[in-house]
């Protein structure tokens, strides 16, 4: 007994108690990080493992540190200013910009939406359970989470379902893969000028960096009232969670690349990938592979309706508490069913065009991407909003130099849509 | 002959921005970028116009008395801008663009926070008075310029047309900086809130405005709104003021809301605000400390009034009177031995309609229920159900009373556990 009670005094003096700090102000950069990891974001990855192997899987890298850049001063914002991301593009840019930034967001958080409508429906139909069904029922549920629920503990769910990405870890190591190759492939760059391969890396890029990020996080962190002392653990959530989030995107991509890749064969979907998998890795990686397929389009079909209904809410000054009622805040409510709405019912449609649709959506994500990036930057270097807290002159050429690519990718990927 | 115009009465800010300013010689010298205007009661004056040119690098005030026209463009009586000086905000003086517009503010009659989409000017011989802001659905469209669109749609399709929604300047507090809530402050209007709803104003706005509202109040207002306030934000708000100035706030609170708070504050600054309070209210309060929040000792108060038998009801009211006004609980008054043990209780209205001559011996009820100190909630909440009364005593063992219970604060205990 007295050897515990030193042992933990200990532990006091070496300062882990720290640790448990940590925790205290952990949630939203893991929570939007992992969300990050939606229906379209496993989508990608499986099928830029399937196409391409284990050639693309350096690009996480650098997209890892893009993240962390983008998401620290998403963070730093929503710390010191205290406000959210669409409330400071209000009251710098004016009630125009806002007005069409708002618009363009709502119709590309829309199409996310869908997309992970369709992950339900498709990782469920895994199981046996036909879409007319599930969908239903997952939008449902996801109306009752937040609506029935309080968000404190909707915020708990959340980051228990985090967990659950782990599945895919477990997954890639069931299939025990040659890791030397592995880490050869991950640390050596290596991008061919072919258009389907470049068109897969700046899909991985945008999937991993998407607008409606950026808003969710700054209102979360915002929502936790943190002041700029703790603003470190904010940091350590937001570098802690996008790495996180590109483990898992790791693992998804070499889990298709040494089954499905080095045995030839194609697949569309994440459902493809899923179900291909079981006569290669064994039916308990692909059962492993579909739940966490569902779990991960549950989770971000939760967040985005919510997250855009309080983004615009904010922008125009409309009433948004999950603690009113529904005359006292019709546009939210309004918003928040006619996303889960809209986004459930086109799944149900009789042929509909699913591949097309999560391809326009991923276009009017990169359309978007470039405003919202350069909005924080102009914000982030306003004295004004953060005091003492604007970039440095080495995050600027930093920030910007992370933003140009970014632009431009998205600008790359814009135009090889349409022509 | 010239067609005689009406005088455009009332104008809308986004119809002045970005307009062209013409000087005395017919010349373009810019275009409107933002108003000054003083903060003046009822409604704040126009003072100036800021405008940015080729010419000069910063921006230039004009001074709202060279305007001689107002029309598609802005006639000044200046020729050239060189006569202008840079802006210089004097004191009491804002920039209407910069604080107001698409910022948020409180509307002090519907208690709600609100974006400002459009601020309406009313335009007389004595100069532009602004007199409305524009919350509504409506100004939000004309910004984005579109209203014309809409109004065709829905007067074509549903004969309906979009209403404005103006708040009164008088029921509008600017948020946006501190001064601005400074400059209001004689007129006060947030403390024309109801505390609870200013508790909710105080909940939804950040981190940064909330303190700033918050420290804009006076002290009896702000102990109010406390009151009403989640126990995390109280701890926060609490957090961000000297102890001085949390003492003077906290000590206007009622005691069990006074004790709890305190209690929920980290412990240096909690001894440092109860060194700053009264001595005989910090006693108070750190007697309803020792006790846990659930038990009945943690939820009664400790302000009321207690009176020995022999003693008149004329002396009585006359002490009721004199101190009634800082005791929490007024509708009963107790009656105790010089051992403060209870023996009887009397109702405000007893009190009042009984002869002055009377002893409260004779005329208390000495069928007084009572709570034990540790007690808990749903016990108490029974008591409280089966005498249908506003309070209740707690006594020890030995029968000596130290506090009493006002339905309020069980209801606070209590009800996070109902519908559950």
């Amino acid at each position: 007994m007295e050897k515990i009670k030193i042992f933990w005094k200990k532990i006091l003096q070496t300062g882990l108690w720290k640790l448990g700090l940590f925790f205290a102000f952990i949630g939203p950069g893991i929570i939007t990080s992992n969300v990050d990891n939606d229906a379209g974001g496993i989508t990608t990855y499986s099928l830029a493992g399937a196409q391409y192997g284990l050639s693309l899987i350096w690009i996480l890298i650098p997209v890892t540190v893009a993240l962390i850049i983008i998401q620290e001063m998403c963070a730093r914002m929503g710390v010191v200013s205290g406000k959210g991301l669409s409330d400071l593009i209000r009251e710098r840019f004016g009630a125009r910009i806002t007005f069409y930034l708002m618009i363009i967001l709502l119709l590309a958080n829309l199409g996310n939406t869908l997309c992970e409508f369709a992950g339900i429906a498709a990782s469920m139909e895994i199981f046996g359970v036909s879409k007319y069904i599930s969908v239903p029922a997952g939008a449902f549920f996801v109306w009752w989470l937040v609506v029935k629920g309080n968000y404190k503990s909707v915020e708990k769910v959340f980051l228990v379902a985090c967990v659950f990405y782990l599945s895919y870890i477990v997954s890639g190591f069931m299939v025990k893969p040659d890791w030397s190759v592995i880490s050869k492939a991950s640390i050596t760059p290596n991008l061919t000028f072919d258009t389907g391969m470049l068109t897969m890396a700046i899909g991985i890029i945008g999937t991993t960096i998407a607008p409606w990020m950026q808003f969710y996080l700054q209102s979360s962190i915002v929502d936790k009232g943190m002041k700029v002392e703790s603003y470190k653990y904010a940091r350590m959530d937001v570098i802690f969670g996008s790495i996180t989030v590109n483990v898992v995107a790791f693992f998804i991509i070499m889990l298709c690349a040494v089954t499905l890749f080095q045995n030839g064969l194609k697949i569309e979907t994440a459902k493809d990938a899923a179900l291909a998998l079981a006569p290669l890795a064994g039916s308990h990686a692909s059962l492993l592979f579909a739940f966490g397929l569902l779990n991960a389009s549950l989770f971000a079909a939760s967040i985005l309706p919510l997250s855009t209904a309080y983004t615009i809410c904010e922008a125009f000054g409309w009433e948004s508490s999950l603690n009113t009622k529904f005359v006292e805040a019709p546009q939210f409510y309004g918003l928040y069913s006619l996303m889960i709405f809209l986004g459930a019912g086109i799944i149900l449609l009789p042929g509909v065009p699913l591949i097309s649709i999560m391809f326009y959506s991923q276009v009017i994500n990169g359309i978007l991407l470039p405003f919202v990036l350069m909005f924080m930057l102009f914000l982030i270097n306003d004295k004004r909003v953060m005091g003492d807290f604007v970039n440095s002159r080495v995050m600027n050429v930093i920030s910007w130099g992370t933003v140009i690519i970014l632009i431009g990718l998205s600008v790359a990927m814009v135009v090889s849509a349409f022509f | 002959m010239a067609i005689n115009r009406e005088p455009q009465v009332f104008l809308f800010l986004s119809k002045i921005l970005g307009r062209n300013i013409v000087g005395a010689t017919g010349e373009t010298l810019g275009r409107v970028y933002d108003l000054t205007a003083e903060f003046v009661e009822p409604y704040p004056i126009v003072t100036g116009v800021i405008f940015s040119s080729a010419q000069k690098k910063n921006p230039v005030v004009l001074p709202w008395n060279d305007v001689v026209d107002m029309d598609q463009t802005i006639s000044v009586s200046v020729t050239s801008i060189h006569d202008l000086s840079t802006l210089h905000l004097r004191e009491g003086e804002v920039l209407l663009k910069d604080a107001l517009l698409d910022k948020q503010v409180v509307d002090t009659d519907g208690a709600k926070i609100r974006r400002v989409n459009d601020l309406q000017f009313l335009k007389t011989r004595h100069g532009l008075h602004l007199v409305h802001v524009d919350v509504g659905f409506r100004g939000l469209i004309r910004r984005i310029g579109l209203i014309s669109v809409f109004d065709a749609i829905l007067q074509g399709l549903f004969d309906y047309k979009l209403p404005n929604h103006l708040i009164p300047w008088k029921f509008t507090q600017p948020l946006s900086s501190p001064d601005l809530l400074r400059l209001n402050i004689a007129q006060n209007r947030l403390s024309q809130i109801h505390p609870a709803d200013l508790a909710d104003i105080l909940e939804e706005l950040d981190i940064k405005q909330r303190s700033a509202v918050f420290q804009a109040l006076d002290v009896e207002t702000a102990a109010e709104a406390l009151e009403e306030t989640d126990p995390k934000i109280q701890v926060s708000l609490i957090n961000d003021l000297n102890s001085e100035k949390a003492s003077d706030i906290i000590e206007e609170m009622s005691l069990s809301e006074a004790a709890d708070l305190i209690g929920d504050l980290p412990k240096a600054k909690a001894e440092g605000i109860l060194k700053e309070m009264e001595k005989d209210i910090a006693d108070d309060v750190k007697e309803l400390m020792a006790h846990p929040e659930q038990e009945a000792g943690g939820m009664m108060t400790t302000s009321y009034l207690s009176f020995r038998p022999q003693t008149t009801i004329r002396e009585a009211l006359d002490k009721f009177r004199r101190e009634a006004a800082d005791v929490d609980l007024v509708y009963y008054v107790y009656v105790t031995d010089e051992e403060e043990r209870l023996l009887g209780v009397i109702s405000l209205r007893d009190l009042i309609l009984a002869d002055a001559d009377q002893k409260l011996g004779d005329i208390m009820d000495e069928r007084v229920v009572s709570v034990k100190l540790d007690d808990k909630g749903d016990t108490i909440a029974e008591q409280f159900a089966k005498y249908a009364v506003t309070a209740i005593p707690v006594v020890d063992e030995n029968e000596i009373m130290h506090g009493t219970i006002i339905f309020k604060n069980l209801l606070e205990v209590v009800a996070p556990q109902l519908g559950k």
